[in-house]
């Protein structure tokens, strides 16, 4: 210390000056400006060299700084190996001598303006288009042992679901094709499919599958095509045009809209964008044959058209060729099935429709159409055919046949929808069983009660019927003659009668669908009580109405007298 | 003067400075005892032990965020089996798991609580022998008791990661300090399965045959919860031979049985109240220790059976409803709603409430090591015996016509169907079923595959059907991925590589 302060005074100042630089040096502060360190997708291909190809599609196309902006994106990331591998696939030595449009499609294809993880993936498509336009599938595959998730079938996803600042990256191993054929053009080119494509033909629908997706048209109508091999048609006995024009062509005119042959390939073509995801959620697929539709079920793994019970007879359907279907096409989808299909000519036939028929009261054994019975209520989550608004369960009540309350209905069963209105139960919608396409008279029929209910409102496919049932209102047991009644819309609709069922005519339905259809049942007041219904018979209108009857407290119908 | 203040200035700093360092800058935690204070008497290894066992029951104070162990158990053993559907109250974890979309950011794939429970394990093993210097009173016999404990709890855990996750780190020292090393790569599953079977083995050569009471015999662990975790890891390492000798040393014990009585009692007995005849190892949830099944099955339902468990597996005889099998409805389902009733039920009428629904958590039954040992002898070609064992089992559980199936005892292929199908109705929602699909499909070199497919695809979501079968035939991807935060924490963990 000392010896500083013998130092002279200039010398004292400067180490003073220079102890004070020190410290002032080390106390810099380094201010962090941003709060998110994550790069956004261009910057992320720039940082990692294995993707500087598909970084140089994007410069080239000027989609660099768009892919810089913040947004949500999915981007499917071909590898460098990949990009090559598409290079020779085109002839090209280096991107530049790609035109510029195809790169342009090229990388819209693999972009997607909304963030989508793999484990969003089904067996269909991705529910947001990519920036081209063109659905993207999904789906997974096995390769010696190894499995991978799959995207549009030949890109394996190598690395999934990297985060970045604008969205997620999947890295794929192969460079995605759009799909430039037409589903005309698509079915052509296959060999095995020549007879069909020649019905295409003769039928007029060759040009109409032949039309590319107009991309300002906002009804993007994209179709899917229901085609069979030569080898099915063989099978079904169609070796040749004339067979299939001599079998279906009524009207010796193919391409009228109206003839059977024109029918028969209107039927196999859907309105609509479907991969077989979609074929196997949708129990009812709309055709372009007018009001025809395809029932679609999955049976275990194999996705079943037509197949149906009716009458309790199973008419066996034709099943979906899985490792053929999902040909993407420009305008459409392709699947292939394996046997014949026709529209169906059905003859209207009558659908007694037991509101209680649900699976799920099917479930409660110990007093499901029991001989004691019992109640069960259900919450609406818990069905698969019914639904309503609301949050209060609904009942399944059976009595010892004709005993007790409702043991005078059909199966000696009602359902009971205790509190039917506004924020307990209301618009309580079944689903009914297939109903072949016809008119129609709806019988429903009830338990009725003195008090405390009143009017309900019924619904079919969303459209009013005329008459609305009085909960109120017990059948007439006088003398008049039931024909009487039935003009005048009533009827016993059990046998014997009982004074506490009541059956009620509530309108003409023109079905135009052979399909599973809509019942919607609205109160009109505020109920206090129970209401409680038995069945809604669908029957054709030249059929007659009255008989047969149910069994009251049975499952059979009644003898007719 | 000066001198004078000096003097009492010095003394004062003395005085001050002497006192000072005794007790407020010795660094103690308040709360706890540290490791020097511990290991002192048997009454402290006594006290670690049920440590272990109450980590097992729930997750010890201070410890947020994971699920009770038992809940884990269930959702590895269930969710990916074909008998479970989301309740309205699913997560998404939860929902991805069932779908076979699990990525490695799923919050279900920590393994924090295995590892927890496995240190706490470890630490028993290495430290109560030192208190033998300590304690005269402590036998040898009473150490070893402990210590069969501690080692068949850590066999069973590490057994159940590499069931779950395949090749998993094995630590078999206790972390006492930050300067461990955590950097641990993963073991084999082949070696795990043999690590455990050293464990069991020795814990055997140590085990208590009985504590005096119920509740101690079948919530810790005895010889015959040993016995039937070594049928179990015989089982799935295919010694076939040594899973029936381990079997047979429970099974002529003679200290178990099937309970007979009415279909309610049943119930009663050997779920709601637990610790029956019928039991080997349960967790012990009380009414002040209560379990999480109340609120993942009942209150707030995150599980239900799949819609068609109770018709495909316990069958309903839809023209008699007194035919039923005692273990489907109101044991295992509530028909209609789909709930799983097994844990939230105190008779097939009444169910607990939310304050008493203390069901215990069961990890082995004696029916599991009856039919371990059927599966066995099936494996040995001995079918006949096989098929002997499920036919008592379903006699005394009054199984249903609809679900006896006609087994060729010498067809390996169907009795063992039948064994998965009688395993599926007995052990329903006991964290089982995921377990007995894999250790069956795996066997031979994966060739019972259709076990595995079949179930997934049974409640597969339609429109992911195809993607779940395609990814289920790479054997990998029956095997969870490490957790992002493992791998970010452990650089010498190696992904599954599925999960890319």
């Amino acid at each position: 210390m000392k010896r500083i302060l013998r130092l002279p005074r200039l010398l004292r100042l400067t180490l003073l000056f220079f102890i004070v630089l020190a410290f002032q040096n080390c106390t810099e502060q380094k201010i962090k400006e941003g709060t998110d360190e994550t790069v956004n997708i261009t910057d992320y291909l720039r940082q990692n060299e294995q993707y500087s190809m598909f970084l140089e599609i994007l410069d080239l196309t000027n989609y660099a700084s768009f892919m810089n902006t913040y947004g949500t994106y999915t981007l499917f990331l071909p590898t460098n190996e990949a990009v090559k591998a598409y290079l020779k696939d085109v002839g090209a030595s280096s991107l530049k001598e790609v035109p510029i449009e195809d790169l342009k499609n090229i990388a819209k294809l693999h972009i997607l303006d909304q963030k989508i993880n793999t484990t969003d993936f089904t067996d269909g498509k991705i529910a947001t288009p990519s920036m081209y336009g063109q659905y993207l599938i999904t789906g997974a595959s096995n390769i010696n042992g190894i499995s991978s998730i799959t995207v549009n079938k030949v890109s394996s996803i190598v690395a999934s679901n990297i985060e970045v600042g604008n969205g997620v990256i999947h890295v794929i191993d192969k460079v995605m094709r759009i799909a430039d054929k037409t589903l005309a053009k698509t079915i052509e080119d296959n060999p095995s499919l020549s007879l069909f494509t020649e019905t295409l033909k003769a039928t007029g629908w060759y040009d109409k599958l032949n039309i590319p997706i107009n991309k300002d048209d906002k009804e993007k109508n994209y179709l899917s095509v229901l085609a069979q091999t030569n080898d099915v048609f063989k099978a079904a006995g169609f070796n040749s045009l004339a067979d299939l024009k001599k079998r279906y062509s009524h009207l010796n005119d193919p391409m009228n809209p109206k003839d059977s042959l024109n029918l028969y390939i209107s039927y196999r073509i859907l309105p609509r964008l479907m991969y077989l995801a979609d074929l196997a959620v949708t129990p009812a697929l709309e055709t372009m044959a007018p009001l025809e539709v395809i029932s679609a079920k999955l049976d275990k793994e194999t996705i079943l058209l037509n197949e149906e019970v009716f009458n309790g007879v199973l008419e066996k359907g034709s099943s979906v060729n899985r490792d053929l279907s999902d040909v993407t096409a420009s305008n459409g989808t392709l699947h292939l099935v394996n046997a014949n299909f026709a529209i169906k000519k059905r003859l209207p036939a009558p659908v007694y429709f037991d509101f209680c028929d649900q699976p799920e009261f099917r479930k409660l054994t110990s007093i499901f159409r029991t001989a004691i019975g019992g109640r069960q209520s259900l919450a609406k989550s818990q069905f698969s055919d019914v639904t309503w608004d609301g949050t209060d369960v609904i009942t399944y009540y059976k009595d010892p046949a004709n005993g007790g309350t409702v043991g005078f209905g059909w199966h000696g069963d009602c359902l009971e929808i205790n509190r039917l209105r506004d924020g307990n139960v209301q618009n309580i919608a079944f689903k009914t069983p297939v109903i072949i396409k016809g008119k129609y008279k709806v019988w429903i029929s009830y338990r009725a009660q003195t008090t405390k209910v009143g009017l309900v409102k019924v619904f079919f496919d969303g459209k009013e019927l005329p008459r609305q049932i009085n909960m109120l209102e017990f059948v007439n047991t006088s003398s008049i003659p039931e024909r009487v009644l039935e003009s005048q819309g009533y009827k016993r609709h059990v046998s014997p009668t009982s004074s506490k069922m009541n059956c009620r005519l509530v309108g003409t339905i023109d079905v135009t669908t052979t399909a599973r259809h809509t019942l919607t049942l609205q109160s009109q007041s505020a109920f206090s009580a129970q209401a409680w219904f038995d069945v809604a018979e669908f029957r054709p209108v030249d059929m007659d109405q009255l008989y047969p009857k149910f069994q009251a407290g049975g499952d059979g119908f009644a003898p007719i007298p | 003067m000066q001198t004078k203040i000096k003097t009492i200035l010095a003394i004062f700093i003395v005085f001050v400075s002497a006192t000072s360092c005794d007790n407020y800058l010795d660094l103690k935690p308040q709360d706890g005892i540290v490791r020097e204070e511990f290991w002192k008497t048997k009454e402290d290894i006594q006290a670690a032990v049920i440590g272990i066992y109450s980590s097992l029951l729930n997750s010890p104070p201070g410890v947020a965020g994971d699920l009770p162990m038992s809940e884990y158990l269930f959702i590895y053993g269930e969710l990916r089996g074909d008998m479970i559907a989301p309740g309205a109250n699913v997560t998404e974890d939860e929902r991805d798991m069932m779908n076979t979309n699990i990525v490695a950011a799923n919050d279900l794939t920590s393994w924090s609580p295995f590892y927890r429970t496995i240190n706490y394990c470890n630490t028993v093993i290495d430290l109560a022998p030192t208190v033998k210097d300590q304690d005269p009173t402590l036998s040898q016999d009473q150490l070893n008791h402990f210590l069969s404990e501690a080692l068949a709890i850590r066999a069973y855990l590490y057994f159940t990661l590499a069931r779950t996750f395949k090749d998993v780190p094995l630590k078999l020292t206790a972390t006492l300090t930050d300067v461990d090393n955590f950097q641990l790569a993963a073991t084999p599953q082949k070696e795990v399965f043999a690590q455990v079977i050293k464990d069991l083995k020795q814990a055997e050569a140590y085990a208590v045959e009985s504590y005096g009471d119920q509740a101690s015999n079948k919530g810790r662990i005895t010889l015959y919860a040993i016995e039937a975790m070594l049928t179990d890891v015989y089982l799935w390492t295919d010694n076939y031979q040594e899973a029936v000798t381990a079997a047979d040393k429970v099974i002529n014990s003679n200290k178990f049985k099937l309970i007979q009585t009415g279909s309610s009692t049943w119930f009663n007995t050997v779920y709601a109240k637990g610790n029956s005849e019928e039991s080997i190892f349960e967790f012990q949830y009380t009414t002040s220790n209560l379990g999480p099944f109340y609120n993942i099955f009942s209150l707030r339902p995150e599980f239900l059976a799949s819609a068609n468990a109770l018709e495909d597996v316990f069958g309903i005889d839809f023209t008699n409803p007194n035919n039923k099998d005692i273990r489907g409805e109101y044991a295992s389902i509530v028909p209609g709603s789909n709930q799983i009733y097994k844990f939230v039920g105190l008779t097939n009428d009444i169910r607990k409430e939310l304050q008493t629904a203390d069901t215990h958590w069961f990890v082995y039954r004696y029916t599991d090591v009856l039919l371990m040992k059927a599966e066995a002898l099936a494996e040995l070609n001995q079918g006949a015996e096989a098929l002997k064992i499920i036919e008592d089992i379903r006699l005394k559980r009054k199984a249903i016509d609809m679900t006896a199936q006609v087994a060729d005892p010498g067809n390996k292929y169907d009795v063992i169907n039948y064994l998965m199908d009688e395993r599926a109705r007995e052990f329903a929602f006991e964290g089982k079923r995921w377990f007995d699909i894999l250790r069956n499909a795996r066997r031979n070199n994966y060739a019972r595959m259709d076990i595995l497919i079949d179930a997934a695809i049974t409640n597969a979501p339609a429109d992911q059907q195809q993607t779940i079968k395609a990814k289920l035939k790479d054997p990998n991807s029956h095997y969870l991925p490490i957790n992002t935060y493992e791998l970010y924490t452990n650089k010498a963990l190696v992904q599954n590589p599925f999960y890319k």
